[in-house]
């Protein structure tokens, strides 16, 4: 049941409960737990989103370190394990860590502005740089393709017709903008790329502001009249929309310090561009930069420093951008409109190569990051014995990868639907089928399958409940309660059932 | 007419262009003119047999003027660490170089290097060691026109390749599957078929990396050093048997010891990949999506590729590249009507195809150091502006539109085509200077002069139109034909900015009558400058 068809039924109908020796509230339209789901849903018209590449494959295992199995973690990755004492904590999470250089987002962490989706794949994996990032970028099954990106499929859905009559007087601005020079494939609409790239606003409007359009004539035939067409349809579009760019380049300002151009951050220089020209009132949908280098087949680390060498280098560049454009978008003003998301062709082999380096793996964390979020840990982190694959075994020539726990896919759906306020139908026909949400932006968590209560697998979000949740038990699902429960509060839906299996007790806040 | 039979019309304008534009970085007019008339074979043959003139051209030299080697090449000099860079860049002068070269004898070598190149990409970036990046090119010039298979197993122990795909630390016990993985993925076999089904298992690139263990760079930017390489050290091999999955029939590639294992495993390895039966489809298809069209059908697929690679894997042929460009370059379906204009040029084939069509002459690097220097950092900078990196691809897919969705469709957006732009203005409106006497940019005034009969005799001798101007500036330019409306809006509108073309004529004749009075001669450069910039900058000049 998705969240809509929810608020539909739970206002609609009085639902009985099946609760053992539990006296729980029925809810009402007016109760918490439904204006809580109400809430989130409306429709979001001002709404960003900025997709960061971390291009290559991100060794997440280095990243997010779960504290909790730092033995095993140890003994995987020896020769390029983050020293223990080095690992930043996370407030409220002792079990999870930060590499030693991501002092930025682990104070994002600790206000709630960023959150980590633990062990993020699809399923059957595909290890190639190229597929797999296509398989990202584009949202399909790992045995089929598409043409368009899922976020292409988006805006074109969002603004049909596109190209033909745009920019126009609803929508001036380009739809999506990308940083760089060559398109990414995540903004690639069934007839072109939704986006408008620049390297810059100023030099943008210089180079294309003024170009004179021959008109349009008869193609000639073939392969040529079609690539002679795109080109023609890019110079009108970045014509049309040059003036709108640097209007907003003009009309915006960064608050917020940004790391010295001379450091080389060639992140935090395109997210340096995209704060200001939402700043300046640019009213596309989706920004799209990209940081190059993750692919660390070796001296990720130094062979003296583990907490040191090209990945965390990479980790600093990340976390000194996106902590700089959080801080500018507080500045700005502009923080509770934007929402910000990482991914990375794939993750990294669990244990490392003699090389002081990983190679190609599967499940790698993702980082959700803004105000916007309501939860900020979804899944828990990898146990390093159960959840490998294959399961450990004592020999050092086994190539171990993590199991995935959340399909990426899911939390494009949670975007498109919670985020950009997509219908539901609408968003499961743009992602080729229907994902179980991971209340990301939502207080409420759902069961999804019957099962204990702390066993991560039965819930939408990955992870036990805890004080901050409301729970509901879907139709159907039996969860079993071994331990006293302390959360917001719990629904049981007709035909659902907590089933205590001693004398303990429930404790809720609202 | 089958699509791969030799295409029997003698060549044309159109098809001596459209040769040139796909086996070279673009041509001169001059190229073209001597094209035209022949038969496909016989220009295919030339453009081959031109190889030789630039096989073994003198190696780079150091261009820096401040250096106390300046002038010499440096490759022979110890290895200096402090100059990774600066010589890094030499070595891409050096082969911009010889893309750019005008001398007449337009060759396949540099386009097919740069297509091997892109196929066996290794990024300077990551390698960095200007002597592995030249011998690593050099593999690739010498061989490109060889044996593949030759070609796959000596880029396998190239010190460049080795540095690139962690080569040099695939070691037994924990192997580095990095280069195994592309060297079936990328560079011999595929990832798929055409019809989406995998090639090979993940196990078989474990296999291979095993097999592949103990292979190390000497003297990787080593100070002062004199000699590199790569060599195989025993010790650091998987002796135990590498067994390849149900895709390689269950192929057993027996472990060997001693000094000889790695060589021998290294043999049996491409052996293997190559009998694998989608191979030469592979390579084949990467051909075609290269010089003729990146939309490979399934029509493509059945009567071009599938018969070409049973050519290239044919006992008779026995993998050589030659005779599989010669069948290609010279077939109906390269001169089909269809595949010309069919691809957007990359960066290096408008910015050198510009400085070719226009004849500006690169200086001779054995003479004219400085203004050699400056004729290479100006290509490579117009380059790097367009996210084209000679020798630095993004990574080892290389170029992302040779493999994107849309493939050349992905040169083009707002930034590149303002880019674009930017680098023609510099032709039309001089001011980048190679040396004394040389500026890079075209002489309108000169141009259109030499097309007047009679220039002095403005009585006797009617002024040449607006439209012979025309006909002139647009022959070879395109690939596709421009259009009556076109003609007239780029006549009347961009050459004329509305005035009548019978205005021409009087602004004309007054320069024949008095060259020397400024006016006259502004009035004429502008209208040719106004002409030529609209041309460059339509999408019809961006299709290869």
């Amino acid at each position: 049941m998705n969240r809509r068809d929810f608020i539909a039924a739970a206002t609609s109908t009085i639902l009985p409960l099946t609760v053992n020796g539990l006296n729980l509230k029925t809810f009402t339209r007016d109760s918490p737990i439904v204006r809580s789901l109400m809430s989130t849903a409306a429709a979001n018209e001002d709404k960003i989103l900025v997709i960061i590449y971390l291009n290559g494959g991100n060794d997440g295992l280095n990243t997010v370190i779960p504290l909790d199995s730092y033995s095993q973690y140890y003994k995987l990755r020896t020769n390029i394990a983050i020293p223990e004492n080095q690992i930043l904590k996370l407030n409220g999470y002792p079990e999870t860590g930060f590499h030693p250089v991501m002092t930025g987002m682990r104070d994002m962490f600790n206000e709630g502005k960023l959150g980590i989706i633990h062990s993020v794949s699809y399923p059957n994996p595909n290890f190639s740089h190229y597929r797999s990032s296509d398989i990202w970028m584009t949202g399909v099954d790992s045995n089929q393709f598409a043409d368009t990106g899922w976020a292409g499929r988006y805006l074109d859905n969002r603004y049909p017709g596109f190209p033909t009559s745009y920019p126009n007087q609803t929508m001036k601005d380009p739809l999506a903008l990308q940083i760089g020079s060559v398109s990414t494939t995540t903004l690639l609409g069934p007839q072109q790329p939704m986006n408008v790239t620049i390297q810059d606003p100023e030099s943008f409007y210089k180079l294309v502001g003024q170009m004179e359009q021959l008109p349009s004539t008869d193609l000639p035939c073939c392969e040529a009249g079609r690539r002679i067409d795109f080109i023609r349809r890019q110079q009108i579009l970045s014509v049309g929309y040059s003036a709108e760019i640097k209007a907003a380049a003009d009309a915006g300002q960064n608050l917020a310090t940004y790391p010295a151009a001379i450091s080389g951050n060639t992140l935090a220089e395109q997210l340096k561009i995209i704060a200001r020209l939402i700043h300046g009132g640019l009213q596309s949908k989706i920004y799209f930069a990209e940081l190059r280098g993750f692919d660390t087949h070796a001296l990720q680390v130094t062979s003296t420093n583990t907490a040191e060498g090209e990945h965390a280098r990479l980790l600093r560049l990340l976390s000194e951008a996106i902590t700089a454009f959080q801080s500018d978008l507080k500045l700005q003003g502009t923080e509770n409109k934007v929402i910000g998301l990482t991914f990375s062709d794939f993750g990294r082999r669990v244990d490392s190569n003699a090389s002081y380096g990983t190679d190609h793996g599967s499940s790698s964390p993702m980082f959700v990051f803004g105000t916007g979020l309501k939860r900020q840990m979804v899944g828990t982190n990898p146990n390093l014995t159960t959840d490998l694959d294959p399961m450990f075994i004592n020999s050092r020539e086994t190539n171990v990868n993590l199991k995935m726990q959340v399909d990426f896919r899911r939390i494009y759906s949670d975007i498109l639907r919670d985020w950009f306020g997509t219908p539901g139908t609408t968003t499961n026909s743009l992602m080729f089928k229907n994902f179980q949400t991971t209340s990301l932006f939502s207080d409420v968590v759902f069961s999804t399958a019957s099962g204990v209560w702390q066993d991560r697998s039965i819930w939408s979000s990955g992870r036990m409940p805890g004080p901050k949740d409301y729970v509901i038990i879907n139709a159907g699902h039996v969860v079993s309660v071994n331990q006293n429960l302390v959360v917001r509060n719990i629904q049981v839906e007709a035909a659902g059932e907590l089933l205590f299996t001693g004398n303990f007790t429930v404790t809720t806040s609202g | 007419m089958a699509y791969l039979d030799t295409y029997s019309t003698l060549l044309t304008d159109k098809t001596a262009a459209h040769l040139l534009r796909r086996a070279t970085f673009g041509p001169t007019r001059s190229e073209v003119s001597a094209f035209v008339g022949l038969s496909a074979a016989d220009a295919v043959n030339r453009l081959i047999e031109n190889c030789s003139a630039v096989a073994t051209p003198p190696p780079p030299r150091d261009l820096d003027n401040t250096s106390s080697t300046y002038g010499q090449p440096f490759l022979s000099l110890p290895y200096n660490k402090t100059k990774v860079e600066i010589y890094g860049r030499y070595v891409n002068y050096w082969w911009i170089g010889l893309m750019a070269l005008q001398n007449n004898k337009p060759s396949l070598l540099e386009k097919l290097s740069a297509f091997w190149q892109n196929h066996f990409v290794v990024s300077s970036s990551v390698v960095l060691d200007y002597r592995m990046m030249y011998r690593y090119l050099q593999l690739i010039r010498t061989k490109a026109l060889g044996s593949f298979r030759t070609l796959a197993v000596e880029m396998t122990t190239d010190p460049g390749m080795l540095i690139f795909q962690n080569g040099n630390e695939n070691v037994k016990g924990r192997p580095n599957e990095n280069y195994a993985r592309e060297l079936q993925e990328l560079f011999v076999v595929g990832e798929k078929d055409f019809y989406g089904n995998k090639n090979y298992a993940e196990d078989d690139v474990r296999a291979a990396a095993r097999a592949l263990t103990g292979w190390q760079v000497i003297n990787h930017r080593a100070a002062n050093s004199l000699t590199f390489g790569s060599a195989f050290t025993p010790d650091r091999h998987d002796e135990s048997n590498k067994v390849f999955s149900s895709y390689y029939g269950n192929k057993v590639i027996t472990g060997r010891s001693g000094p000889e294992a790695g060589p021998a495993e290294l043999l049996d390895l491409i052996n293997m990949l190559l009998s694998h039966k989608e191979s030469p489809k592979y390579i084949c298809r990467e051909l075609y999506r290269w010089f003729v069209n990146s939309d490979v059908t399934q029509d493509i697929e059945d009567n071009v590729i599938v018969p070409l690679a049973t050519f290239f894997a044919s006992a008779e042929n026995n993998f050589e590249i030659e005779p599989v460009l010669r069948r290609l370059l010279s077939s109906n379906i390269f001169f089909a009507e269809i595949n010309r204009g069919a691809i957007i040029k990359s960066p290096a084939e408008w910015t050198i195809g510009l400085l070719r069509f226009f004849q500006q002459p690169v200086p001779d690097m054995n003479t004219e150091y400085e203004a050699f220097k400056n004729y290479g950092r100006y290509v490579f900078e117009e380059l790097n502006s367009l996210q084209y990196i000679i020798l630095d691809q993004p990574s080892v897919f290389g170029y992302p539109p040779y493999y994107l969705t849309g493939y050349s469709d992905n040169w083009i957006n707002g930034a590149t085509l303002g880019t674009r732009n930017l680098i023609s203005n510099k032709l039309i409106y001089p001011y980048v200077a190679i040396k004394a006497g040389y500026v890079i940019g075209i002489d309108f005034v000169g141009w259109i002069s030499s097309l007047q009969p009679n220039f002095s005799d403005v009585a006797g001798t009617a002024a040449i139109t607006c439209e012979q101007i025309y006909d002139e500036f647009v022959k070879y330019l395109f690939a596709t034909d421009l259009n009556q409306t076109q003609k007239d809006f780029l006549i009347d509108n961009a050459m004329m900015k509305g005035l009548t073309r019978q205005n021409w004529v009087r602004e004309w004749n007054n320069y024949r009558t008095t060259p020397s009075k400024p006016e006259y001669r502004a009035v004429v450069l502008y209208r040719g400058q106004q002409l030529m910039r609209q041309m460059l900058r339509m999408a019809e000049y961006q299709m290869c």
